[in-house]
């Protein structure tokens, strides 16, 4: 054992550079395996935690105080699908605030932070501080993505009036700490909410049904719905959203706030398992080089009597002493690196993610890379069995068999130092198919982080057509009452206006099963289309199920489904399959005269507005509400709210993009590294022999440089060749979960060219600094040996 | 008189060996004439491959001068001494030094090529230079390894002759082959030298320095004697027996 650990000290001494550029690999390859690792498993697990730890409850129902009635007490004591219900009294508010410098919108539920809680508990972050007359409790979200600290101010504008509040601290919990689940959470001490609440009215109370259900599939949302008003029924899909019931599902939450680290994950996973592929090629590429380069030593110490078993062990053990500090450094750094991630997480779930250290998933990530590691040193350097210790003191003849004289010089033409690296190329197969293979792989990567990258950034339509809705610049939620066919019609002829219909969200139940809706009369007017297969309902009795929907109820196009509204139901053909994450992927689409036999009093609310180009959406919608206040409910400004909407992901995804862009040219960089250096080291004599004859250094580093550029070329063509085309396939499987059945982002061939063709450059010059070091082998260093 | 072409001035070459200074030549001048096959000879560590790599532009003197057809080369740069030599110098080494990955023809192109594009003119000297060193068609395209040490010797020396050089320079070149491979080397470079070429070669060999007409011989880094003998006529008895006096004289 001395002897073999002797050995692989001396291997690892002697080669300090590959040492160093190995170590580097299995650092960023144990980095990103750990990290997307502990993502993929205790992100999910982390938030069942912090629902057990604040017994969050399965679903709460929020009701307005006009609406709410000692009958739905009742109904919920008795309905047997309902286990318990914790009751909890709120405002419930549509108020804007000062978020990263512009104005936010959002549903504010604002509790009594002196009222307990059995159930849907919330729980502090960090410091609380004594409250004074106007102060608040803040969702964590606030903090980490909105910016604010404590003892800020915070202006709420309800209605026209604003209410500054002093930020005394942060609070966490399931269901209201993000501000893209329906309702942000705030929380305020009992004397401030009393006042706010005497302020407001008591249009503003309502009261929050936190219920945990025996099943999921139940109809107890339904069964308090039968319970409301029924004039007020149609307010169910005002997007204002405060006028009726509101509910939401604990899994809808989850969903939502792990959604994003799930397809994270994978991405992070699969990107680490390139990388990891990559240093085995590597490696493989190192061993048999290092045994060319050491043949002679290997005869030597084959004739002194080291068997084949030692001289493989010490090989072994120098691969896997290099990828086991390589890797234990890099999921040392991956958990230095999980507060950062958990930061961004944070941006958009608002839940704080503390990662510890997890024994079971590093110690796989360990054992896996040194396993793999293992086993390629010893299938590679299995080739030293069969190698007598003659042969090898000869320097080994078994390794130079060349077999064909590529390109003769005599009959090819070209410039003498690109014919003389195409020959080396053409020589030294192996080695260029490794080169394509692994450029292909990272360009793969490199085009997939692009192609996010650009999509989260410059081109921001696909990523934001993700919820499946329908993208237009701004949205007018008419009264439920009166006639607004006149105003629909002034609106189409307003100079701003390109283009004006209704598309409405209602929540229908299919086959027992919650679904929101989309109603429309003629869908061929829409502009985002998100059927991925199939087509959208052309007459009443059809409808377009989501994707994940569908699989859920095991229907497809053909297919019949019931629909249900209250008491009325009817059977739908489906036509198509559509994507979108709207409510999880449990959505449909109806049409108009679809939805009218469920619904007779529905009447078409949300007038979908597109502006013609250079028509600033926020100005339009203030002359809306100047002059048309009297027929709205509210006038939003979607280009804003899909900004604000967006940003979380956005910023989530761009970072994650731009990560694997740089990764990929650190990686290409350090298997040029690599491979050319191992190239220089084994082609000295060579190099020295063409210096005699009168090559210069300058010719011969464009020699060696050239030689490598073909395989580079090919395996960018390739790589983003396969990127261009499977990029939303990767996509469609790393969303499947959002709802994205058919990924549909865009792909500009030209900046993946440009893109390829800045990687084969940057290659190319990193080659030519690398070859710099010809110009230290000298001639007659040569000749003197 | 004959026309100077190589002329060195006070030439010096240490080599620094763990951290002890060696003076391998020590202000060493000398001159080779146009046309000489000049021989270098002189017992092992005397200096004659550094004087031979120093001439040739191999290797840079650490002090004094080299006046190579009256251009000063021992200042010049790596890359330009580079240029110089394929311009100037054709080399044969002992150990041949082609290039295991290239062809016969290729190896020989490859050094042809650096000067020429005439791509079709340069091959067909390089087969007629093949041709008139006994190397027949079916080696041109063989590799090194597939070749005995005297053809892969000849085809280096054709490698050196491509370019049509000013100096040939040939370090032991019959070194590593048998006598047999080893006499027709020889008369090769003799051939070569009977029509003109300037060739300069180390040998620790009696029979190789035979065939030059200028031997010199160092000892210490210096060139100890001179020794004229006229042009190779192969049998005679009184021009070997002058030689071998004279190496009796240094001390050979």
């Amino acid at each position: 054992m001395r002897k073999l650990t002797m050995l692989s000290f001396a291997n690892i001494r002697k080669s300090k550079g590959h040492t160093v550029s190995l170590f580097l690999m299995f650092l960023i390859a144990a980095l990103l395996l750990n990290a997307g690792s502990l993502v993929f498993a205790n992100f999910g697990g982390f938030f069942d935690k912090i629902t057990r730890e604040l017994q969050t409850s399965d679903a709460y129902y929020i009701i307005p105080n006009r609406m709410y009635s000692e009958e739905i007490d009742s109904y919920l004591k008795t309905n047997p699908n309902v286990q318990n219900v914790q009751k909890a009294e709120a405002l419930w508010a549509n108020g804007s605030m000062p978020y990263h410098e512009e104005k936010r919108e959002a549903r504010f539920l604002l509790y009594d932070a002196d009222s307990p809680r059995e159930h849907s508990k919330w729980k502090w972050i960090g410091e609380q501080l004594p409250p004074d007359s106007m102060s608040i409790y803040l969702p964590y979200v606030m903090n980490v993505d909105g910016g604010y600290k404590l003892n800020d101010p915070f202006e709420l504008t309800i209605k026209d009036t604003r209410f500054t509040f002093t930020i005394k601290g942060f609070t966490e919990d399931a269901f209201f700490s993000s501000l893209d689940t329906g309702n942000l959470g705030a929380y305020l001490p009992h004397e401030t909410y009393e006042s706010l609440k005497k302020q407001l009215g008591a249009s503003y109370g309502a009261t929050v049904l936190f219920v945990n259900l025996a099943k999921s599939d139940n109809d107890v949302e339904a069964g308090i719905r039968e319970l409301l008003p029924k004039d007020d029924s149609a307010a169910s899909s005002q997007r204002d959203g405060t006028g009726t019931l509101f509910s939401m599902e604990l899994k809808l939450v989850q969903l939502s706030r792990t959604l994003m680290s799930s397809m994270v994950s994978v991405m992070m996973m699969a990107f680490a398992a390139i990388i990891a592929l990559v240093c085995l090629i590597v490696v493989r590429f190192r061993i048999g080089n290092s045994i060319e380069e050491d043949m002679t030593k290997i005869g030597s110490l084959k004739a002194v009597g080291y068997t084949s078993r030692q001289i493989m062990g010490s090989i072994v053990m120098q691969y896997s002493l290099i990828a086991l500090v390589g890797s234990v450094v890099g999921i040392s750094i991956s958990y230095a690196a999980t507060p950062m991630i958990s930061n961004v997480f944070a941006h958009q779930s608002g839940l704080v993610w503390v990662q510890g250290f997890d024994s079971g998933v590093s110690s796989i990530v360990l054992c896996g890379l040194l396993m793999v590691v293992m086993l390629v040193s010893f299938l590679t350097s299995r080739q030293l069995r069969r190698l007598s210790p003659i042969v090898a003191l000869r320097g080994g003849i078994v390794t130079h068999s060349f077999k064909r004289n590529h390109m003769p010089l005599h009959r090819t033409r070209g410039r003498l130092p690109f014919v003389l690296g195409l020959k080396s190329m053409l020589q030294n197969s192996k080695q260029s198919l490794m080169i394509g293979v692994i450029v292909a792989a990272v360009s793969f990567a490199s085009t997939f982080g692009l192609v996010m990258f650009y999509n989260t950034t410059v081109d921001t339509k696909a990523f934001a057509e993700t919820p499946g809705i329908e993208i237009s610049n701004a949205v007018a939620v008419l009264k439920p009452d009166g006639d607004h066919s006149s105003f629909v019609e002034s609106v189409r002829s307003m100079s701003e206006v390109r283009k004006a219909q209704f598309i409405d969200q209602t929540t229908i139940k299919i086959e027992d099963t919650d679904v929101a809706t989309f109603v429309m009369d003629d869908y061929s007017a829409k502009e985002t289309n998100t059927v991925y297969k199939g087509r959208y309902p052309l007459h009443g009795n059809e409808v377009v199920l989501a994707g994940v929907l569908a699989e859920k109820l095991d229907k497809t196009i053909g297919d019949r489904v019931m629909i249900r509204m209250g008491d009325k139901q009817g059977e739908y053909r489906v036509t198509g399959l559509s994507q979108g994450s709207n409510m999880g992927g449990m959505n449909a689409s109806l049409r108009t005269d679809g939805l009218l036999p469920l619904h007779a009093d529905y009447k078409q609310q949300s007038l979908q507005i597109y502006l013609k180009p250079g028509s600033p959406a926020d100005q339009f919608v203030s002359k809306l509400e100047h002059e048309y206040g009297s027929s709205l409910v509210q006038a939003v400004d979607m280009d804003k709210s899909m900004e604000q909407g967006m940003g979380m992901y956005v910023s989530i995804v761009s970072k994650v993009g731009t990560a694997m862009l740089v990764i990929t040219i650190v990686v290409v960089m350090l298997v040029l590294y690599f491979v050319i250096h191992s190239s220089i080291i084994r082609k000295k004599r060579e190099l020295g022999i063409q210096k005699a004859i009168g090559f210069t250094t300058l010719q011969l580093m464009n020699q060696l440089s050239l030689g490598f550029l073909p395989p580079i070329l090919i395996g960018v063509l390739v790589g983003s060749a396969i990127g261009i085309t499977q990029t939303n396939a990767v996509m469609s499987v790393a969303q499947r979960a959002m709802g994205i059945m058919k990924a549909n982002y865009v792909i500009l061939p030209s900046w993946v060219a440009l893109f390829g063709a800045a990687l084969i450059l940057l290659s190319y010059f990193t080659s030519m600094l690398i070859t710099y070091r010809i110009r230290k082998i000298s001639a007659y260093a040569l000749v003197s040996e | 008189m004959r026309k100077v072409i190589i002329k060195t001035n006070k030439l010096s070459k240490s080599f620094s060996s763990g951290g002890v200074q060696q003076h391998v030549l020590k202000n060493l001048d000398m001159e080779i004439g146009a046309g000489d096959f000049t021989i270098i000879m002189g017992s092992s560590g005397a200096g004659k491959s550094t004087l031979l790599y120093a001439l040739s532009g191999m290797d840079k003197p650490t002090l004094g001068s080299i006046a190579f057809f009256e251009q000063e080369i021992s200042k010049l740069s790596n890359d330009k001494l580079a240029v110089f030599r394929r311009l100037n110098c054709g080399f044969v080494f002992q150990q041949m030094f082609l290039l295991d990955n290239m062809s016969i023809l290729d190896n020989i192109l490859a050094a042809g090529l650096l000067i020429s594009k005439d791509r079709k003119a340069i091959t067909a000297r390089a087969k007629e230079l093949l041709t008139q060193v006994g190397l027949t068609e079916e080696i041109w395209s063989k590799f090194p390894t597939q070749l005995s040490g005297g053809e892969a010797q000849r085809a280096a020396i054709v490698r050196a002759l491509i370019n049509q050089p000013k100096v040939v320079f040939a370090d032991e070149p019959t070194g590593a082959l048998n006598s047999a491979a080893g006499k027709a080397v020889l008369d090769v470079l003799t051939e070569l030298n009977n029509k003109g070429q300037s060739i300069v070669m180390v040998t620790h060999d009696l029979k190789s320095a035979r065939r030059g007409n200028r031997i010199l011989y160092m000892r210490d880094g210096v060139i100890h004697g001179v020794c004229e003998l006229g042009p190779y006529v192969s049998g005679d008895r009184e021009r070997h027996g002058k030689l071998q006096a004279f190496l009796m004289e240094m001390g050979w």
